[in-house]
């Protein structure tokens, strides 16, 4: 029976790859009848709803699979989108409004100039290169600090929160010289060709989709490995860990770096799809929604964040538009819901169900003949 | 006393620790043979379990030497640290991966190199398996390898944990209060299963349970305010005026 | 039981009122220093009227009579004059009626005149105010002179003026204007001044004339003695002479020190300054994280709507204020209709129109209502959310943000999502000067404030039952609950608690800063970090941490010259403290295994 559902995940998740990276862009490309048809507006969003996919496996890994809720996901994210958007601004060339062959927003600071650390950006290896550097160096030494002296549970959300919360403050700085509170915006080309672009963006996102089919795959691998295995076993009882001989904290500082790398790599996909960053884009809020995505799709699978991210972010776009003053009190509502109700997300509800079908037909059983014995010990963790 | 420091696999001399104005233990000095079995009692608050955090990193002491074998200064190493030099410890409550199955439980606790890159390249050995297989016969959990640990019942976890300590196959095996929710047939099996580890591994056992203690029937100390009162046989120390008002007397009225 | 002892905590309430009422009585009492015995009005304006026709030395003596009685018409005509608005009017018998013209014209550019002599309006027969344009009128004239007469009469007044502040204001232009002649008058006022601020800041305008008077000796004198006055004010001209090429050694070297001296004060008030206010944010720091210290270092509860509990005691500040006013009303419009009509509701409540100090004793009221709203609020919240989520404090966070959005929003639909405007009473406004160190009295309100709180959640914890039963729960929710404690009653009320605590937070957040939907989460990463410092469920812990989060950024601002920085150095900061102290300040160490 494993074995059987282990089958179905594959098949579903070879699946659900091809469905995103083959049939969605192919409907949108050949030519089809209207109804068939996907348009470029809905690969565009989808490709955003890909990158917010790759962010929450970022957050349900550290959060479902390792204990550690991390409120500073959207920081590397952002970290990553960055990165992007300094080499996305140096490919806007003479273009921008000043028509200067630096960013708009340093000619109106007063720089006549390429300020030093802007230079190599206008290289594409590099910026990604420091979309992978920067984001990974800060998580270890925020996470050597932070597992050194054992901050866990709660102070470690509350820490990674004012960590996010300081960054922001930073680069909503002019002085830092990354655009101030408007960010990074107008882009123009990525490699060449044109963003604005429907063949780009449909480029884009057959890369988001199989960026993120690799993570999937990445992280099932790896939490079936034996450190998959402590990992979770971290998770459930550190004091174990500790005292079976394995260094919690350096399992924790690798899953900390792994996953804001994946969520930086999920930034850098992001922005030029959407064509703009800002510092609004790391706050706090950014960091407990992503954790929202997971709550609702189903912590400690894989699959939940993906499903959670789609879900609420479609949900968002309908009813933002639909309700824009009521949205955030759906989203508040839904989220109190899911947490007090629905610990196991859209993805535990299955098994919700056949627990609450199982009780009702205990009670009914249980209701004729008149109880004998003691009840099986069955507490649960 | 310390004239022969050779033979001792644990040294305990002049511990003191505080906690905000408390103490918890006050100038402590224990010494065990190796391969002996030890049986620690005492009434609650007399520091057993303060001195068990001592000897595994969990807590720092405030002053005194604590040493493993000839001369590893203990109280400058870590948790994870002083498990790798071959100490193991059971917890009152037992700790196990509720998660995880009792297959998976023992895996992570064999003996073996605990680095973040083993880990993730690491894979399950024929030899492995047939380890885990001995120690889950051992335990009495043969036939539950593929059960998730959170399905166990209470004793069955008491006895999960002590798998998990064999399979790290430690030098001294620090148990605390094995016997506590088990049944008397379940009980005497663990007391027989800790007499068979005598001599192969050190073993300290921290108990309440006077009739397990007597069927072990080990040199047997007794702690009290965080220093040792008095140490000797089960009847010695039983007889003994000053453990009797300490802790047995206690013990008798609790019993009603 | 545990109501009688929640009804004792709540005897807090009168103290509250008490410290406040005697602050207001403070602000009332610097109001009443009343200035001396005046003629009455209408023998002024006689002697004004007549001044104005009078001429020569005569003229200039009766005004500078008259400027020393301090009446409003004085300076009136005074300020007028040289400015062509005294009207002389042709009455009958070829007699001059002088008056004032009004400010205020109409569209025709005209405005009406105010008789100088009677205080009515400049009629016609039939009693209809008369109109003049500024073209076709003869105004009183006014030669070099006179116009020097008139300013010195109105330096003299306000040199007189009842407001000690105005009277510090008007002798420090003086002292800057460098024209020595304003001498006398400022050496008159010394003579009769009383206030030692004041009389501090004349001997700094005279020194400060004299620093341009022509004898070396005095100027020396004068040097020597701003140096030992500390004027912060004379340091640019003490710093011009020492540069000047033209003055003597001695005046030099006496300025140096002068200087020297006046910059070490600038550094002690500065300090001193940045200190107090570094307090005064520590205290706020304080109010904001107390009742988070209590939610969640006593409970373990993390409540993340704790934000939004304090901008529930901000709005109700304004909603307080709006009903001594002139009322307060909403409407929302829900996108749903039902039957063809939208659906909406909506609330209107008429106002009292108060004025003056009744009006302004709306903060009075608005202290222990916003302390009652957010507690309530608290209290629907640990019912409908919290109290399924006491084991697991990782989800009380997620649950409670999703409890703040929906807050956010509310708040965004009844007040609008602009700040709103709340108005502070006129005893919180203003400030005083020590040794030129600024106390704002809101600043120093909130610090007292603080210090009320934070005894009064003392006592409540440690000398009432309700506190006793709280700390029991706190330590052993089970073993509470055995004994029959009613931990479910005890959690509503420290929950309650907690919020209203923010609730008062956010009363006095109001006096200080905007007041808006997202009034909270601008202070509740701080409040979070305040905790985690103090150490989780130490209050003494909160307290130290707080005043010393607020003082550090305070400091901090100070030195690197920028908020951001600042801040962001305290966070860096405050992770690397939790390197060495991974509790906080006091942790309470547990001897456990967790």
């Amino acid at each position: 029976m494993r074995t059987d559902s282990k089958r179905l995940e594959t098949w579903l998740t070879l699946a659900g790859g091809f469905l995103l990276i083959v049939l969605l862009p192919a409907l949108n490309v050949l030519p089809l009848p209207e109804f068939l048809k996907v348009s470029d507006f809905t690969i565009n969003l989808y490709g955003k709803y890909l990158c917010y996919a790759i962010l929450a496996i970022s957050v349900d890994v550290l959060w479902g699979y390792t204990g550690l809720l991390s409120l500073g996901q959207a920081l590397f994210f952002t970290l990553g989108g960055y990165m992007m958007g300094m080499y996305l601004m140096r490919m806007i060339g003479t273009l921008g409004q000043y028509h200067q062959p630096i960013p708009d927003f340093l000619v109106f600071l007063g720089w006549s100039k390429l300020p030093p650390f802007w230079q190599p950006f206008d290289s594409f290896a590099f910026a990604m290169l420091m979309a992978l550097v920067l984001p990974g160096a800060l998580a270890t030494l925020f996470g050597f600090l932070a597992f050194r002296s054992r901050i866990r549970g709660v102070y470690f959300s509350i820490l990674t929160q004012a960590l996010t919360y300081g960054a922001c403050l930073l680069f909503f700085r002019n002085s830092l010289l990354m655009g101030g509170n408007n960010g990074f915006t107008d882009f123009k080309f990525i490699l060449g060709h044109d963003l604005r672009s429907a063949g780009t963006q449909r480029g884009l996102y057959i890369a988001t989709a199989i960026t993120l089919m690799l993570v999937l795959v990445g992280c099932r691998w790896l939490s079936r490995t034996k450190f998959g295995l402590v990992q979770q076993a971290i998770r459930d009882s550190e004091n174990r860990v500790l005292f079976s001989g394995y260094a919690a904290a350096h399992y924790k500082l690798f899953v900390f770096v792994l996953c804001a790398l994946v969520a930086s790599i999920g930034g850098v996909l992001y922005v030029p799809q959407v064509g703009i960053i800002n510092p609004s884009e790391m706050g706090t809020e950014k960091s407990l929604e992503a954790v929202v995505w997971v709550a609702v799709g189903g912590r400690g699978t894989l699959v939940g964040p993906i499903l959670g991210a789609f879900g609420v972010n479609a949900l968002k776009s309908w009813a933002t538009r639909a309700y824009p003053d009521l949205w955030l009190i759906f989203l508040g509502v839904m989220f109190v819901l899911v947490t007090v109700f629905m610990p196991r997300g859209l993805v535990g509800i299955p098994d919700q169900l056949r627990e609450l079908a199982a009780r009702f037909q205990k009670r009914k059983t249980d209701a004729e003949p008149p109880v004998t014995g003691i009840e099986p010990d069955k507490s649960l963790p | 006393m310390s004239v022969r420091p050779k033979e001792f696999i644990l040294t305990l001399e002049g511990v003191n620790k505080r906690f905000d104005g408390f103490k918890a233990i006050t100038d402590l000095n224990f010494y065990m043979d190796v391969g002996e079995l030890r049986i620690i009692i005492g009434p609650n608050g007399a520091g057993k379990s303060t001195m068990m955090d001592i000897i595994t990193g969990r807590t720092r002491p405030d002053t005194g030497k604590v040493e493993f074998e000839k001369d590893t200064d203990l109280t400058r190493l870590n948790e994870y640290q002083i498990n790798r030099l071959g100490i193991g410890r059971k917890f009152q409550t037992p700790s196990v991966y509720v998660g995880h199955t009792v297959f998976q439980n023992i895996l992570l606790s064999l003996k073996g190199t605990r680095s973040v890159f083993s880990a993730i390249f690491h894979r399950v050995s024929s030899s492995d398996r047939d380890r885990i297989q001995t120690v889950l016969e051992t335990v009495g959990l043969g036939a539950k390898a593929d059960w998730k640990a959170g399905a166990l019942s209470h004793g069955q976890k008491q006895w999960l944990e002590i798998g998990m300590l064999l399979a790290q196959d430690p030098k001294l095996l620090l148990v605390d209060e094995p016997a506590a929710g088990m049944s008397d047939e379940e009980t005497a099996k663990t007391g027989e299963l800790l007499l068979s580890l005598e001599g192969k591994h050190s073993v300290v056992v921290i108990e309440h349970d006077m009739a397990f203690v007597r069927q072990l029937g080990r040199k047997v100390t007794v702690l009290h305010q965080g220093t040792v009162l008095c140490e000797g046989s089960v009847d010695q120390v039983q007889n003994d005026e000053r453990v009797i008002e300490v802790y047995l007397g206690r013990k008798k009225k609790d019993k009603t | 039981m545990t109501y009688r002892a929640w009804l004792k905590s709540l005897r807090s309430a009168p103290w509250m009122c008490w410290i406040s009422t005697m602050l207001l009585l403070s602000g009332l009492a610097r109001a009443a220093e009343t200035p001396p015995a005046q003629p009455a009005d209408s023998v002024i304006r006689s002697r004004l009227a007549k001044a104005v026709l009078a001429e020569g030395d005569e003229q200039k003596k009766e005004i500078l009579s008259l400027a020393a009685t301090g009446s409003k018409v004085v300076r009136e005509v005074l300020n007028a004059w040289p400015k062509d608005r005294i009207l002389l009017f042709a009455g009958e018998n070829d007699t001059k009626i002088p008056a004032l013209i009004e400010d205020e014209t109409d569209s025709d550019g005209k405005a009406r005149a105010v008789r100088i002599d009677t205080g009515a309006f400049l009629s016609d027969a039939s009693g209809k105010p008369l109109k003049f344009a500024a073209a076709d009128i003869t105004t009183a004239e006014t030669d070099s002179d006179l116009r020097r007469t008139l300013q010195q009469g109105l330096d003299a007044m306000a040199l007189a003026d009842p407001i000690p502040d105005a009277r510090k204001t008007a002798i420090l232009k003086l002292g800057n204007s460098q024209k020595l002649q304003n001498l006398p008058l400022l050496r008159d006022r010394l003579a009769i001044e009383s206030n030692a601020e004041v009389r501090k800041a004349i001997n700094e305008s005279i020194a400060l004339l004299q620093l341009g008077d022509p004898d070396p000796a005095v100027q020396k004198e004068a040097v020597i003695q701003l140096g030992k006055l500390e004027a912060i004010g004379s340091l640019d001209l003490l710093k011009k002479i020492v540069a000047k090429e033209s003055t003597p050694s001695d005046i030099r070297r006496e300025a140096t020190s002068s200087i020297q001296s006046i910059e070490n004060h600038i550094g002690v008030v500065n300090f001193v300054g940045t200190i107090f206010r570094g307090l005064s944010l520590g205290s706020i720091l304080l109010i904001v994280a107390l009742g988070l210290a209590i939610t969640f270092g006593l409970m373990g509860v993390i409540n993340m709507a704790h934000g939004e509990m304090i901008a529930i005691g901000a709005y109700t500040t304004y909603v307080v204020q709006n009903l001594f006013g002139t009322g307060f009303a909403f409407s929302i419009t829900l996108p749903f209709s039902f039957g063809g009509k939208p659906i909406g509701f909506g609330l209107s409540l008429p106002g009292l129109n108060a004025t003056g100090a009744f009006y302004e004793s709306y903060f009075l009221v608005a202290i222990p209502l916003s302390f009652l709203m957010a507690a309530l609020a608290g209290l629907v919240i640990e019912r409908v959310v919290i109290r399924f989520l006491y084991r697991r404090p990782l989800e009380s966070l997620l649950a409670t943000w999703g409890v703040s959005l929906v807050m956010q929003q509310l708040f965004r639909m009844v007040f609008g999502a602009n700040n709103v405007q709340v108005s502070s009473p006129s005893w919180l406004l203003g400030h005083f000067n020590l040794s030129d160190v600024l106390f704002g009295y809101n600043r120093v309100f909130v610090i007292g404030f603080a210090i009320f709180i934070v005894l009064g959640t003392y006592m409540l914890l440690t000398r009432t039952p309700l506190g006793l039963l709280i700390r029991a729960v706190m330590q052993n929710r089970d073993m509470a609950s055995c004994i029959g404690v009613r931990t479910q009653r005890v959690n509503q009320l420290t929950f309650a608690f907690g919020s209203g605590l923010a609730g008062l937070a956010g009363a006095f957040l109001s006096q200080i800063g905007n007041v808006g939907p997202s009034l909270g989460q601008s202070y509740i990463v701080d409040a979070f970090m305040t905790v985690v410092v103090g150490g989780v469920g130490s209050i003494v812990g909160t307290v130290c941490s707080a005043i010393g989060i607020g003082t550090a950024d305070q400091i901090l601002q100070q030195a690197t010259g920028s908020p951001v920085t600042g801040k962001i150095v305290v966070l860096v900061a405050i992770i690397l403290f939790l390197q060495w102290r991974p509790g906080g300040l006091f942790s309470i160490r547990s001897r456990s295994l967790d």
